[in-house]
């Protein structure tokens, strides 16, 4: 199921069958395992060199994990991810610690991940003595001055404390500790999402500056559609572990492929009531599945509108080029019905949702129940 | 379903938060708006411009110590604000619900949802847990929470977060009362659990004819769901107006910057056009307007003169140099 290696120069990230297991434990003595979370299982993508990839999807698709698997917080179950040609879980101490200079993070809550008790000066600072780029904060100033210009703060700045910023200035700051070590790739986790409308604008305008300046390449992970297509050259979705279609940003809003990205583009509101008025929107039924115990086949399958009764529930899709007029080779999708769902011949029916029950154990025992019907597709 | 007298009625509502050795701090400053009966209105504005606060004060849930609330909030001819402690709470989950944002954080989680719900219809109905068990399974059924017979005794760490929005939005329906409030109460959701929510609040609104309050911040769920739209901001209503004119033709600068700053998922790569600065660069409403250091276009008097609401054609305006070409 993996690709063969990518020998592109032009590919800065190249992630291969990676899957991200988390143990589930009981007992009180010993730990036994009593089964897993599928995070992430059996996800491919390639990032090239100066594009923002966006990774977009549900809370509990696995999408952070993914972004953490990348910079090797969450050592990969299976799978690898090269960057810049190196196999990053390959790499240990030393190693490890210097390659993170090429990779950094900015991450959702400013205020979380900034030292309260650091100056920004400190939290600056930091990054570069422990990648030898600076020796004392004295050597570092005009290198200081530089990103704060740069992400648009005053140089007063400096001396202030993180409790001392608003919102959008703390996430300034965040950006600017990535940048202080001259990464290559910025993983950018729900950049904007803890910051208000207003401001964040401000900062994914910054971030696209900032790509321009630097050259840039980043991983957006987040939850909103609009930002993402906003910010994205390609974007890949998530579903529960796995990516179900991945294509060009432009691509994807004017052609989904995937019940599901078709399901989550017509969900979004989007703010111009003659628009909101006149669209089709496609409601899902139910919840996501748990993914301590994913679905057979399709992961979508039991929320699919589109479900057939062969293929879906047992083989599960992979990534494929689908073969339709006017889709190009980079628009892949896991579909075993793309084709025939995108020219009309299958058409959506209702959907009787299964129970997804609590976040709770076991997630084996559990029989998925049938509950009542719902409605489910409708045109509003 | 319309009708001209307005089922609440919002007059000069203004909330003082006292502080400690600091200067009190108003919150709400002078709001009023109308709500008639079935009719579904907007309050929205970004986090401290006195939204949710307009809703705890309506509902009389604002702390008692520290707080001074003034002006009137009349439903159905009463002035709430006027009521006693257990007048009011005869009123409320009778005739004014409220759902909020956090649905597990509002329920209580060593109660099963089923008894929350009868809880209600115990309290304002007179009837006994046993009576009112098939009524709270029906409601559940309602809000589309599948095989509610046996969801009903499931406590709330049980169900998603779209199942316990669902039950909460069943408490607050379960004495049919005549208004609703719902402040964010998507924003915790997925998105595609929050158009099973936001469908499921207008069958609802559209079902009972309950008036509906959506307290928000996402200017694309008001798009698709109110009649009437309020910008609040700094704790004031800067532009009222339906919703048609008010998104196609945005005439305060604020409204205006908030449609520029937003991503469109419908719109090609076009750059945002951000509103400089943060709440912090407010001025006080006193001598001038509040939004005044961020605006886009501001003149001389905007710092010297507080701009007034002024309503002309259904729509309301505080701006001393609105909006002509919408961005």
């Amino acid at each position: 199921m993996t690709t063969p290696p990518v020998d592109d120069p032009d590919v800065l990230v190249d992630v291969r069958g990676v899957k991200v297991h988390f143990p589930i434990k009981a007992g009180v003595i010993f730990d036994r395992v009593i089964g897993h979370v599928y995070a992430v299982d059996g996800v491919d993508l390639q990032i090239r060199r100066g594009e923002t990839y966006g990774l977009v999807g549900e809370s509990g698709c696995g999408k952070s994990t993914l972004g953490r698997a990348i910079l090797n917080l969450e050592p990969p179950t299976e799978g690898h991810v090269v960057f810049d040609g190196t196999d990053i879980a390959s790499l240990k101490g030393e190693e490890l610690r210097r390659k993170r200079q090429d990779i950094q993070m900015v991450f959702q809550d400013p205020l979380s991940s900034l030292d309260p008790r650091q100056s920004v000066e400190s939290l600056l600072v930091e990054g570069m003595k422990a990648h030898g780029l600076a020796k004392d904060a004295k050597e570092a100033r005009p290198r200081l001055r530089e990103l704060l210009t740069a992400v648009g703060l005053p140089v007063q700045a400096l001396s202030k404390y993180p409790h001392e910023f608003s919102g959008g200035q703390r996430q300034r700051i965040g950006i600017a500790r990535a940048l202080s070590v001259n990464p290559k790739l910025i993983v950018a986790d729900e950049p904007v999402s803890a910051l208000d409308v207003s401001v964040q604008a401000q900062v994914i305008n910054l971030l696209e500056d900032l790509q321009e300046q630097y050259g840039l390449t980043y991983l957006v992970v987040a939850h909103d559609l609009a930002v993402v297509r906003h910010i994205s050259d390609r974007i890949g979705v998530m579903y529960l572990g796995a990516i179900a279609e991945e294509a060009a940003a432009v691509d994807l809003y004017a052609r989904p492929l995937h019940p599901y990205t078709r399901a989550l583009l017509s969900a979004v509101p989007i703010p111009d009531p003659d628009v909101e008025d006149s669209r089709e929107q496609i409601l899902l039924t139910g919840d996501l599945p748990s993914p301590s115990n994913p679905p057979t086949g399709c992961r979508f399958h039991t929320r699919c509108p589109w479900r057939q009764d062969t293929r879906c529930d047992d083989e599960r899709p992979q990534l494929r080029v689908v073969a339709i007029d006017g889709v190009p080779e980079g628009h892949r999708v896991a579909c075993h019905w793309a084709e025939q769902i995108d020219s009309g011949e299958l058409r959506p029916h209702e959907v009787t949702p299964v129970a997804v029950g609590s976040d709770e154990l076991p997630p084996a025992a559990v029989e998925p129940e049938l509950m009542g019907p719902a409605s489910v597709t409708e045109a509003l | 379903m319309m009708s001209d007298a307005p089922l609440l009625s919002v007059e000069d509502l203004t909330v003082t938060f006292g502080r400690r050795g600091q200067e009190p701090f108003r919150a709400v400053d002078g709001v009023s708006f109308q709500v008639r009966p079935g009719q579904t209105v907007g309050l929205v504005g970004e986090s401290g411009c006195g939204k949710s606060v307009t809703s705890l004060a309506i509902m009389g849930l604002l702390p008692q110590r520290g707080n001074t609330v003034s002006g009137r909030v009349d439903f159905e001819g009463t002035n709430l604000l006027e009521l006693s402690t257990d007048d009011m709470r005869d009123r409320r989950g009778r005739d004014i619900a409220m759902v909020f944002q956090d649905p597990l954080s509002s329920l209580n989680p060593v109660v099963p949802v089923g008894v929350q719900v009868t809880e209600v219809l115990e309290r304002h109905r007179g009837m006994t847990r046993k009576a009112a068990m098939p009524v709270a399974a029906d409601l559940l059924r309602r809000v589309g929470i599948p095989d509610p017979d046996r969801r009903i005794k499931d406590y709330p760490h049980q169900m998603s977060g779209g199942m316990r929005q669902r039950a909460l939005i069943a408490i607050a329906l379960a004495c049919a009362p005549r208004l609703l409030i719902a402040d964010e109460p998507t924003t915790a959701l997925d998105v595609t659990i929050q158009a099973q929510i936001l469908a499921l609040l207008k069958e609802l609104v559209e079902d009972t004819g309950t008036a509906l309050i959506m307290i928000t911040h996402d200017l694309g769920v008001v798009a698709g769901l109110c009649d009437e739209v309020n910008v609040l901001y700094g704790g004031r209503i800067v532009e009222r107006g339906a919703r048609h004119p008010l998104f196609r033709d945005p005439r305060h600068p604020y409204t205006n910057g908030l449609l520029g700053s937003i991503p469109r998922l419908d719109a090609v790569g076009e750059r945002l056009t951000p509103i400089p600065g943060s709440v912090a660069d407010n001025l006080p409403w006193d001598h001038a307007c509040a939004f005044a250091p961020r605006c886009s276009q501001p003149i001389e008097r905007c710092t010297q003169v507080t701009p007034v609401l002024e309503e002309s054609f259904g729509r309301a305006l505080r701006c001393h140099n609105p909006v002509e070409v919408p961005r």
